[in-house]
């Protein structure tokens, strides 16, 4: 039977080797699809500043593209630790004030829109920046979506969840934490409460009404390890969480599959004729 | 016998891409002195092909894509991985051994994985014949990956004969706490196992690259008879790796350690 702390154990990753096969992902990718290199935001959090150290090992600083996407809400400590991933990485970071663009929207069409809304606008703005500036330069837009908040579904669908290549999708957060640490990222933005910042306050694992540390393991266990819910539960995790995570990633699943076709034809894309990209 | 093996990427679906690469590797085994050089699985295609599989076949005799492989293979012996389309309207997941100009053996994949990420029996129709390579004393028996698996066709292969079994592989890697990567933990005791019990050299050609984001481990790697490992490639990185082969060994180790010679087909319920 697998023990809580073998759940644990499980999820320490070999972080040399780690590095080593992601890095290669990257330099594949670019190399595969004749691109220029990448492109991708830096939010001052440690899943961005993973995907930017990866990429700079791959592929060399000058190839990779940074931006700092900043909403006046935004806090600036956020764009602060940005810049100090950047220097850290020597990368050039070009900051886009995305306000003027989502006030625009909202100010003329739907001044009383939530902030989750607002939130989702804002992801859909970077989304939209990223990808221009990808296209502008001959780019792929690097993912920087955990495993966690993918299955949690704790994104924007076509917002922080769209990129070209991801390579922390299979990371859960706490090996997000021991890769970030393992290439010495600055050390207060591995330590800092993740948090989307899309509002004032805003902490992932506030929002959410549990720690990443639960989350990781409870979602191994039913993911990975393919566990029902109460036989997670008998593991010593919490009844409420366990179901609360479960209903997450149940309700959530519309957000993993994009491009979902009604197939009439019997020769429909991705259903009848799988053609793989390299 | 002066082995190498080729840990290369494949670009997935470019036939022409792989045929000029693999072309190259001949050059650098030449150098190096190599009697017989080994592709991993489906090397000239790449493996996750999928709806491209049909795309990608070749009928082996006449092929032009074949050609300069077998013009290569006067001067030393291949063995590259294709999509075989038979003709009968069935694509096979193969190994060829090209030799002086001809092609010397076909073994066409027997176990086709249909699980986990693996889908090749939606695609491939599963070989129905094994047979030791009727080629240099008849000492060499081909097995593809997932073949491997059942450890019934080595043993069937070192009866009939064999000295070196060679696994061509195209095998995912998976990453945990452990120094190695866990598959390749896995496949080094399948490798090393099969030494053992079966007194023969394994050969054990994986590839490297990505596809549709998945890697290929490397790792590729020699068991001299007996199950000590002989020498290894590295993980993740193209690399030529070759190894002196005396078929001597195995003689050697059988006339002390009889297994393969006192394997019994007469013990009622098992096969």
């Amino acid at each position: 039977m697998i023990r809580r702390q073998d759940v644990r154990d499980r999820l320490r990753l070999n972080t040399e080797l780690a590095t080593e096969v992601l890095s290669t992902f990257i330099a594949d990718a670019v190399e595969t699809t004749a691109s220029n290199g990448v492109v991708l935001g830096l939010s001052g959090g440690v899943d961005s500043a993973l995907a930017a150290a990866l990429a700079v090992r791959a592929i060399g600083a000058e190839r990779v593209h940074a931006f700092v996407l900043p909403y006046h809400s935004s806090s600036p400590d956020s764009a602060a630790d940005a810049a100090s991933v950047a220097r850290d990485l020597s990368l050039t970071l070009r900051s886009i004030d995305i306000s003027p663009m989502v006030d625009a929207y909202f100010d003329s069409h739907d001044k009383e829109a939530d902030q989750v809304r607002r939130g989702n606008k804002m992801a859909r703005e970077r989304m939209s920046i990223l990808f221009d500036q990808a296209k502008k330069l001959g780019l792929l837009v690097l993912g920087t979506s955990n495993k966690t908040e993918i299955l949690l579904g704790y994104s924007t669908i076509f917002g922080d969840n769209a990129s070209s290549i991801n390579p922390l999708g299979d990371l859960y957060k706490q090996q997000v934490w021991q890769l970030a640490a393992h290439l010495a990222l600055p050390q207060q933005v591995i330590d800092k409460d993740p948090s989307a910042d899309l509002w004032p306050g805003q902490t992932d694992e506030g929002e959410l009404g549990f720690t990443y540390e639960i989350a990781d393991e409870v979602l191994y266990l039913m993911f990975d390890r393919g566990l029902s819910p109460s036989e997670v539960a008998a593991r010593g995790y919490p009844e409420k969480i366990v179901e609360r995570i479960g209903a997450l990633e149940e309700r959530n699943r519309f957000k993993r599959r994009l491009m979902l076709i009604a197939r009439l034809s019997g020769s429909a894309i991705n259903l009848d004729r799988e053609i793989p990209r390299d | 016998m002066n082995i190498g093996i080729a840990q290369t990427d494949v670009r997935l679906g470019a036939l022409e891409d792989n045929l000029e690469k693999h072309l190259e590797w001949v050059k650098k085994a030449l150098d190096r002195g190599v009697d017989l050089l080994v592709f991993p699985e489906l090397s000239l295609t790449g493996y996750r092909l999928l709806h491209l599989t049909g795309r990608v076949a070749v009928r082996p005799a006449g092929s032009a894509l074949l050609k300069p492989l077998l013009e290569a293979s006067r001067k030393l012996a291949l063995i590259v991985g294709l999509v075989e389309e038979d003709g009968h309207g069935t694509l096979y997941n193969s190994s060829l051994l090209l030799s002086d100009g001809r092609i010397a053996h076909c073994h066409r994949k027997l176990y086709l994985p249909t699980y986990g990420i693996f889908q090749e029996g939606r695609f491939f129709g599963a070989g129905r014949t094994l047979s030791v390579a009727p080629w240099h004393d008849n000492v060499l028996g081909l097995l593809i990956c997932e073949d491997l698996w059942h450890p019934h066709l080595a043993r069937s292969l070192a009866m009939a004969g064999a000295k070196v079994v060679i696994v061509s592989s195209a095998s995912p890697g998976r990453i945990g706490p452990g120094a190695t990567p866990e598959s390749q933990e896995v496949w080094e005791t399948l490798i090393r196992s099969t030494a053992i019990v079966n007194t023969c050299w394994v050969v054990y050609a994986n590839r490297v690259g990505w596809e549709e984001g998945s890697f290929y481990t490397g790792g590729s790697l020699v068991a001299r008879p007996g199950g000590d490992v002989h020498c290894r490639a590295p993980f993740v990185q193209e690399y030529l790796l070759t190894a002196d082969i005396d078929l001597r060994e195995v003689d050697r180790l059988r006339w002390r350690l009889p297994l393969v010679r006192s394997q019994r087909s007469d013990i009622e319920g098992a096969p």
